[in-house]
């Protein structure tokens, strides 16, 4: 088998099928290349798929066609101890309406809505297929290689979107063929049965309103967090951890998430629950300065595979990054189409139109949110710190009130040392 | 949730070829072994009687998480399973 295309995506997942999806809608003769026995089958995520401008400019009506679970009315976050919680919220009726702000969503049902979005429009979904290798005639890449099949899928250009390890751009010479730990995280995720009546009124929410929340001291001292999203009839709870700090913690990510759920304050909300399912993934968290070389020639590289992800502790973005990385990683090849020159000078193009986009401009900006993450006061002394004082306010026990400045300078010195205190509140001045 | 309970609520289609090979040679000099607790799936084991390291492929999730935490390169082979084959999510 050998059949020639004028583009091949290898990968299905959210940026593939934004390229596949643009390249088709031009009329190029594309092929998309999946693992899976269908698109979604190997994807999965901490939880919010944010809104989705790239996909709305080619879909008006996105949301009323995409299988989505609830939208995003409602964000939380919680300082935790062993013990002990402090949360905040905010809720707002801009985020009740569309187009709204962000969705749950199952990637197995997500991706392949995706996909098939792209076929719609002429793109040749192939599943079943993991690529090995990027063939080559004359020094330039000619297609690629399926493990464990005889032929070849034959184009002039590929777009790698196949993923946060991405071994098509490390085959391209584009990624290095190390990571480094300090820029990756892996995050473990229960999926909890739960009736939707349940949820709406646990979470206090109405019609398809959903809740979002993140913890913080929720991982056993690694660095790293919590999340818990709803879905329609099911919650999403699990643990990000940074590798670095995981790996030498000697703590494991399934008893940490077991713990996570018993802490007595979570526990109550997912009493009742039933576990569904069990997975994870890495992810690429050390934003603007991983980024691997983008474009070479005959290749382009989008989404995880090029590590366009936006983890400032406050928001984690990866789809929608991802997705207008594949758009204009597809604009881009419909260029060098016209052009009949796939050499680096015309994919470079891809490179300067992400630099104007928001993708890399919000990388930029929030270049030194790794940084700030890597504080490890974060994950243990800081939600203590707020844990305590809080109890400390609200506690009346027939014993003389300390005044909260004074308290708050008594905890602050006590937990985490007046110095370690200004200097991570520069650099997380500085991150965000 | 009991790891060791994976394949009642994960599905797998296990190759019987593994997609990771080890030289588990490599592992008896390594000084941190972060593959065995960093695991979300619990697939590699490191007997301290033994001085042996065990790796089982059947219930991967294929996170990438060994491929970065180890800094030994003690993989001989690391890819994707074949097409078709390995971790299937449902609705995650």
């Amino acid at each position: 088998m050998s059949k020639q295309y004028q583009a091949i995506v290898v990968g299905a997942g959210p940026a593939g099928s934004s390229a596949a999806l643009t390249m088709a809608r031009a009329g190029l003769d594309v092929a998309l290349v999946e693992r899976g026995t269908f698109p979604g089958e190997k994807n999965m995520f901490g939880g919010i798929l944010h809104r989705m401008t790239s996909i709305e400019e080619l879909m008006p009506d996105f949301w009323t066609k995409a299988p989505l679970e609830r939208h995003i009315a409602k964000k939380g976050t919680t300082f935790m101890t062993a013990e002990a919680s402090f949360n905040v919220q905010h809720e707002t009726v801009n985020f009740d309406r569309a187009p709204y702000n962000g969705y749950t969503v199952f990637r197995p049902r997500f991706d392949r809505w995706l996909a098939e979005e792209a076929v719609k429009a002429g793109a040749t979904l192939i599943t079943r297929s993991t690529v090995d290798d990027l063939i080559y005639k004359n020094d330039r890449i000619a297609g690629v290689s399926i493990l464990g099949r005889a032929g070849q899928i034959k184009a002039p250009v590929v777009i790698a979107a196949d993923g946060v390890l991405s071994f098509t751009a490390q085959k391209a010479g584009l990624r290095r063929p190390k990571f480094n730990a300090d820029q990756m995280a892996v995050g473990v995720k229960a999926l909890i049965d739960m009736p939707r009546e349940v949820i709406d009124d646990r979470f206090g929410l109405v019609r398809d309103q959903g809740f979002a929340n993140e913890f913080v001291g929720c991982t056993g001292g690694v660095r790293g967090g919590g999340f818990l999203y709803t879905n329609y009839d099911s919650l999403s709870i699990g643990l990000v951890f940074h590798l670095a700090s995981l790996r030498v913690s000697g703590k494991t990510p399934y008893d940490l998430l077991n713990e996570f759920m018993e802490q007595p304050q979570v526990a109550k909300l997912v009493r009742g629950g039933r576990l569904q399912e069990y997975s994870a993934h890495v992810i690429p968290e050390g934003g603007y300065n991983m980024i691997p070389e983008l474009a070479g020639n005959g290749i382009l590289v989008a989404g995880d595979a090029a590590a366009l992800c936006n983890a400032t502790g406050v928001n984690l973005e990866g789809i929608n990054l991802a997705s207008h990385s594949g758009i204009l990683a597809g604009k881009t090849v419909i260029e060098a189409h016209q052009q009949q020159d796939f050499s680096l000078k015309t994919l470079k193009r891809y490179k300067e139109r992400l630099d104007l986009s928001w993708v890399m401009k919000d990388l930029k900006g929030f270049r030194n949110a790794p940084k700030m993450l890597h504080i490890d006061r974060i994950y243990n002394e800081y939600p203590e710190l707020v844990c305590s004082m809080m109890e400390h306010i609200y506690r009346i026990d027939g014993t003389p009130k300390v005044s909260i400045p004074k308290l708050v300078l008594r905890e602050v010195k006590e937990k985490v040392g007046l110095k370690n205190a200004i200097s991570d509140a520069l650099t997380a001045w500085r991150a965000l | 949730m009991n790891i060791d309970e994976i394949f009642d609520f994960t599905s797998f289609t296990i190759d019987r070829e593994p997609h990771i090979v080890l030289d588990t040679a490599v592992c008896v000099g390594c000084d941190n072994r972060g593959c065995t607790n960093s695991c979300p799936a619990r697939c590699y084991t490191w007997s301290e009687e033994e001085q042996k390291m065990t790796f089982v492929h059947d219930g991967c999730l294929e996170c990438g998480t060994c491929y970065v935490v180890c800094h030994k390169n003690a993989f001989t082979r690391w890819r994707y399973p074949r097409g078709g084959f390995g971790v299937a999510y449902r609705m995650t």
